[in-house]
């Protein structure tokens, strides 16, 4: 599985969206425009992804424009995972 | 999902706190299999927040399994919480163990046999520190049930926190405002996710830590740990293998487990997890010292 095919099954576990992840791609809009995806589910998306890679994120690392798109969250993951092995 | 028959329906019911108003209690009495004795007594401590909400399901069908079982279970609703008096804004940790402990009294004066203390996510803190106080009042000792317990409220205030960044992606509530933890740190009300979260409840939380009772107990209880994962091979979590190390430090029986399921206490509509009520089951049933 690569990396945008796991963000999409912790994404689709988090928000219980019983597999219509299975549509999305890159540029599949989050914020905004997946009803599903209010405050807490925002929430266990967060915990769901750094659980699933083993990973942090800080305060910092985490805005808006992170949940944009599908692709710009598996950026900020592929990110924070390329900081953890240096 | 069938209807249970008409005499397994829990007893709804206001506890009354003298002079702090009354508390929302579901009671379901112990239905042993026809020939058995009741098994023993349960008191839940349900989670922080909106968890409560997202958690009513799986609380309600494990309780009815219980009870079905042969266990009285009691749930109660603290204060500022679901059906009881008073607004979030109101709630203090002090309190919510005072209403922990009121709910014990309660259930101690209706149902005999081993007493377990089941906690969920922070009501594991709860559950914890109920089981001091119970210690230190020389009570018999208490077992503890925790699902997916929290194991520092620091961590637990600073997830809750985290909402309100949250909320802000989302575009609700303007950004110039202060950081919610500078707020609770001049000692007022912060509103997150729709809860009034007040500093005096925000710092209770904050020194929650799930240790062991520091009351000396000539007989530490049972402690069972059950963690959820979706991995194909649940395991539990490093954090819980290292928390559960103290509780078997200091004498008590600990049994850890992670199970298969969801999530359920982080969104509506989060799902069952079945083998979550088996193992609960399972591990009660294994033999308890009264």
């Amino acid at each position: 599985m690569n990396l945008t095919e796991q963000v999409l099954r912790v994404l689709d576990e988090a928000l219980a969206l019983h597999g219509r992840t299975a549509a999305f791609d890159r540029d599949t809009a989050l914020l905004g425009a997946l009803p599903e995806l209010d405050s807490m589910a925002v929430l266990a998306l967060i915990t769901g992804l750094e659980n699933h890679f083993g990973i942090a994120f800080s305060d910092e690392d985490l805005s808006g424009s992170v949940f944009a798109t599908v692709g710009s969250l598996c950026d900020l993951v592929e990110q924070v995972l390329a900081q953890q092995d240096t | 999902m069938s209807q249970p028959p008409h005499a397994l329906l829990p007893q709804a019911f206001f506890l009354k706190r003298s002079g702090a108003g009354q508390r929302f209690c579901l009671y379901h009495p112990p239905h042993p299999p026809q020939g058995s004795a009741p098994l023993g007594r349960v008191l839940y401590l349900h989670p922080f927040a909106e968890e409560l909400n997202c958690t009513r399901r799986m609380a309600a069908s494990q309780a009815r399994a219980l009870a079905q079982a042969g266990y009285a279970v009691l749930q109660i609703d603290l204060l500022g919480c679901g059906d009881s008096s008073g607004d979030f804004a109101d709630a203090t940790w002090d309190a919510w163990l005072d209403d922990a402990q009121a709910a014990h009294n309660w259930l101690a004066e209706r149902a005999g046999g081993p007493l377990w203390l089941w906690g969920l996510r922070a009501g594991a803190l709860l559950a914890a520190q109920l089981a001091g106080r119970l210690l230190e009042a020389g009570t018999r000792p208490s077992h503890l049930l925790l699902w997916q317990p929290a194991t520092s409220g620091q961590q637990m205030l600073q997830q809750f926190l985290r909402l309100h960044a949250a909320s802000q992606w989302l575009g609700n509530g303007s950004s110039d405002a202060m950081p919610p933890a500078q707020t609770l740190a001049q000692g007022q009300t912060v509103h997150i996710a729709g809860y009034a979260l007040s500093a005096a409840l925000a710092q209770g939380l904050a020194q929650a830590r799930l240790t062991p009772p520091t009351a000396a107990s000539t007989q530490p209880g049972r402690l069972v740990w059950l963690e959820l994962s979706t991995a194909t091979a649940p395991a539990i979590s490093p954090a819980a293998d290292k928390a559960a190390a103290a509780w078997r430090a200091a004498g008590w029986q600990v049994q850890t487990q992670a199970v298969a399921g969801p999530a359920f206490w982080q969104t509506v509509d989060g799902g069952d997890a079945p083998a979550l009520v088996a193992a609960t089951l399972a591990a009660l049933a294994t033999a308890t010292p009264p």
